[in-house]
């Protein structure tokens, strides 16, 4: 496990090298895996997606967020911006100069957003699952959720419910939730973000996919995303749920993948390895289905 | 020589412990022992055994590799025996190798 100091906290990194010199090219393409909330850390990615990209020629990088996993608990700094300058802060200290390709899971994909919004010129693409960019909608969403979860889990009996439920596992991670929540300003701090305008959203150049898992409430926020971003690729899973990353992580890599590869060849310059994709350039938004 | 087996399960055991610290591990940690339903390892904790591994047994053991190609279920049911092997296998492979490690398999995954 590796730390890194960065925006005044230490931050646990995990980094993969990418499989294979690109030789003349340059140095590899980075992508930059980024986490959920509350219930989530790094491992998300580390168990799903980061091999496979490390294995076609990315510098994979994955971090916990402030708050999370092994990365320190401020207590205060908890809104979109601050998890915004915790990136750019990292990628400095890591020495990420170039461009870099964003994968953000839940709210990750939100933070990825907000960091193309504010360095568009550093941002190749964005690969979200189970997301939404920071618009109004999706933050009022989001404050309902950490309202509700902020006042059950300290419940005499909430952990015991949820394992009866979901088992011991589920049981601990919603512990973990309900200690970031009461020892930080988390609850307050993220509906209370600064967001950027709709027009700054729209205006993002770099090619964008949403995958979402169909039985999850996110979806719904689909429209949102054809709406601001009518070039970006959208794709549901039928019979998914939010946990769609982890729980089927084959379905996601082939979604992913082949896309980040017709990507690399549409940008010259940043070349991704692998064969050649079996379609064409990024297409409309229209919302497409896989498996 | 043969790698010898029963070392590495004692070396995941001692690391395994150590993760836990003190919310501790009851009973014995064997071959049949899975990660999650009977260890109930967090994914995060996963994570930390991987990097403790690399740093015990270096590049040629590739936790990340053996563990990308699993479903939740798999991952769910995964048991220290099929890790030890996993391991056994890296390190005879690197053994009777007197190449280096080409890069298509050396380096892929490896912690940068």
């Amino acid at each position: 496990m590796s730390t890194v100091w960065a925006n005044g906290l230490s931050v646990h990194v995990e980094q993969l090298a990418p499989a294979a010199d690109l030789g003349a090219s340059g140095a590899a393409p980075a992508a930059v895996l980024v986490h959920g909330m509350a219930t989530d850390t790094l491992a998300s990615w580390y168990l799903t997606l980061a091999h496979p990209l490390a294995t076609a020629g990315f510098r994979v990088v994955m971090y916990d967020l402030r708050g999370h996993g092994h990365t320190q608990r401020p207590a205060e700094g908890y809104a979109l911006d601050d998890f915004v300058d915790d990136l750019a802060a990292l990628l400095a200290a890591l020495d990420v100069t170039g461009p870099i390709h964003l994968l953000g899971n839940s709210f990750g994909g939100t933070i990825a957003c907000g960091y193309a919004v504010r360095h568009p010129e550093r941002v190749v693409a964005i690969a979200a699952i189970e997301s939404a960019p920071p618009t109004a909608e999706w933050f009022t969403r989001v404050a309902a959720q950490l309202d509700l979860a902020a006042t059950y889990l300290p419940r005499a009996h909430a952990l015991a419910e949820i394992r009866a439920e979901r088992g011991e596992l589920a049981s601990r991670r919603a512990r973990t939730a309900r200690d970031v929540l009461a020892t930080t300003s988390l609850v307050r701090d993220l509906p209370a973000s600064r967001l950027p305008s709709e027009e700054r959203i729209a205006a993002l150049g770099c090619p964008t996919l949403w995958v979402y898992g169909g039985d999850s409430p996110m979806v719904e926020l689909a429209h949102e995303v054809g709406r601001l971003l009518p070039r970006a690729r959208i794709v549901t899973v039928p019979g998914q749920r939010h946990s769609l990353l982890v729980d089927k992580p084959d379905t996601v890599r082939s979604i992913v993948l082949p896309w980040l590869r017709q990507v690399g060849e549409g940008r010259a310059g940043h070349p991704v390895a692998g064969p050649p994709p079996r379609e064409g350039r990024d297409e409309p938004s229209a919302p497409a289905t896989a498996h | 020589m043969p790698v010898d087996r029963a070392a590495i399960l004692a070396e995941i055991a001692g690391i395994l412990h150590a993760i836990r610290g003190d919310a501790g591990i009851d009973g014995e940690i064997t071959m049949a022992t899975r990660f999650q339903d009977d260890l109930e390892l967090e994914s995060i904790d996963i994570v930390s055994l991987a990097g403790r591994l690399q740093g015990r047994y270096g590049d040629a053991v590739n936790f990340a590799q053996l563990v990308a190609g699993l479903d939740l279920d798999s991952l769910r049911q995964l048991r220290v025996g099929q890790l030890v092997e996993h391991i056994a296998a890296a390190l005879e492979e690197a053994e009777t190798s007197t190449e280096p490690a080409d890069a298509s398999r050396g380096t892929a995954g490896t912690p940068a």
